[in-house]
């Protein structure tokens, strides 16, 4: 069995690499995010209940409804948990080298190889979709139309507005530059089945990406990424986002010398794990919200 | 044959270093005793081989309970955020500012959720009523669904939860099979 609910809330870290790299984007949506942690804690942010004997219910009705294999949280959390991983294992080969010497900063990004630009988008658009798939494990199709569900997903606030965020800026603009969208959907359009068969990020959640098979599962990506794409544009622009002021900000949070950048992205790829963090808040929160709604 | 000594030595290395870490890994785990959680008996009851699932089977299905929630109107916005078997929720804005939330859940997943309307002192347009905790108010329809408001926000009082709760149809879902 894996971890509960519960203790993977109460785990969830209060400092560390993925917590700075997140408070490095604030700017960007200033004051949305606060890093909300702990099971009990976060049943009394969501509800503002006081009242110690409804806290108590509304937990225990979340980790039955978690516990419910049939529910999809548990998938949900495994996708999220799963697409961090994928893209953290090469690095931590490189990594795994240099024990014992210089773990310094600097000396750590010699040890890792610049991720090619084509493994690069690829990633991007395959975590696109998790969240997509995520989000649908979550809270199934909210509403009628597919204004409702657009206006479901408008809607992202506080962790999962910042796990797209840290999408934006961490896999798109940092190792892709400003034209990451085009270059995420060029490189989707160019690309065979077998070539996506190869990536490692798509292998490990696959399994849950629609399609019978991967030509289907590619077309799928390519809708996903291609129907969010004005949706990124727009927040882009509406942010003044560019790789340098985003650099700027991790800057202020990591030092990082100037002709190093290519490197940036593969330490965030190894040493942040937002979608496993942002993820679990938000699936913890949601897991609340239908506890108290159903008591 | 000096390529493959030198390879098969650095294999080794990995090998006794990853080994460390897992020696220390298990170490540090093992020294720390977890401490007991409020959760760990409905943790245990829920994953019991013969546990209860959290959703009924015959209940209905989340998307029937759409129409009867009450539309966005005079500057308020009302935005679906959940769609499951058994329940539907959906948020109530206003100027961008979440007040509520809306929900219909199905009770036989839960029947303690139906049976407390059994000594309902109150009623809202001719429902039994009660309130729970410190933000809730709800009502149960049919003897089934339950429908309730939860505030988000302090403006958002009983009084609110009581009046968004007659803009459901009640009506409308008393009569849904």
């Amino acid at each position: 069995m894996s971890k509960s609910i519960f203790e993977l809330v109460d785990q969830l870290p209060t400092g560390g690499t993925t917590i700075m790299a997140l408070n490095a984007l604030d700017f960007v949506i200033p004051g949305q995010w606060q890093n909300l942690t702990g099971f009990t804690n976060t049943i009394r942010s969501v509800t503002g209940e006081s009242d110690e004997a409804m806290i108590q219910a509304i937990g225990e009705r979340a980790v039955y409804l978690y516990n419910d294999e049939g529910e999809g949280y548990q998938r949900a959390m495994w996708l999220y948990q799963t697409v961090d991983n994928a893209a953290g294992a090469l690095g931590m080969a490189a990594m795994a080298n240099k024990i014992g010497q210089d773990v310094s900063f600097l000396g750590f990004l010699g040890n890792l190889t610049p991720k090619p630009e084509k493994v690069q988008s690829i990633d991007l658009c395959v975590k696109l979709v998790v969240e997509l798939v995520a989000y649908c494990q979550i809270n199934g199709l909210p509403g009628d139309s597919v204004g409702d569900f657009l206006a479901a997903l408008g809607d992202y606030g506080g962790e999962s507005l910042m796990r797209m965020v840290a999408l934006i800026c961490f896999d798109g603009l940092i190792p892709l530059g400003p034209g990451f969208i085009d270059k995420g959907l060029g490189t989707l359009n160019n690309m065979t089945p077998n070539e996506l068969e190869k990536n490692d990020t798509f292998k490990s959640v696959s399994t849950l990406i629609p399609g019978n098979n991967s030509s289907d599962k590619l077309g799928f990506i390519g809708q996903s990424f291609d129907s969010v794409r004005g949706w990124m544009t727009g927040f882009v622009d509406e942010k003044g986002l560019t790789q340098q002021n985003t650099l700027d900000n991790l800057q202020k949070f990591v030092k990082i010398s100037e002709d190093k950048l290519d490197y940036v992205g593969a330490f965030l790829d190894i040493s942040v794990k937002y979608y496993t963090h942002t993820g679990t808040q938000t699936l913890a929160r949601r897991l609340i919200e239908r506890a108290v709604a159903e008591l | 044959m000096m390529n493959k000594t030198k390879l098969d030595w650095r294999i080794d290395w990995r090998k006794g270093v990853m080994a460390l870490v897992l020696c220390l890994t298990l170490a540090v785990s093992g020294c720390q005793t977890q401490a007991p959680s409020q959760f760990d008996q409905v943790q245990k009851d829920s994953t019991a081989r013969n546990a209860t699932p959290a959703v009924a089977k015959d209940a209905t299905k989340g998307g029937e309970f759409n129409k009867f929630f009450p539309k966005g109107q005079d500057g308020y916005e009302r935005v679906y955020t959940q769609e499951k078997k058994g329940f539907a929720e959906a948020k109530l804005k206003k100027d961008g500012k979440e007040l509520a939330m809306l929900a219909v859940t199905d009770t036989r997943s839960l029947p303690a959720a139906a049976a407390k309307f059994a000594n309902a002192k109150a009623t809202i347009a001719g429902y039994p009523s009660v309130d729970l905790g410190t933000t809730q108010t709800s009502v149960l329809v049919s003897d089934r669904y339950q429908v309730k408001v939860i505030s988000k926000a302090p403006s958002f009082d009983k009084e609110a939860r009581a009046k968004w709760i007659q803009k459901f149809d009640l009506n409308g879902l008393s009569k849904l099979k």
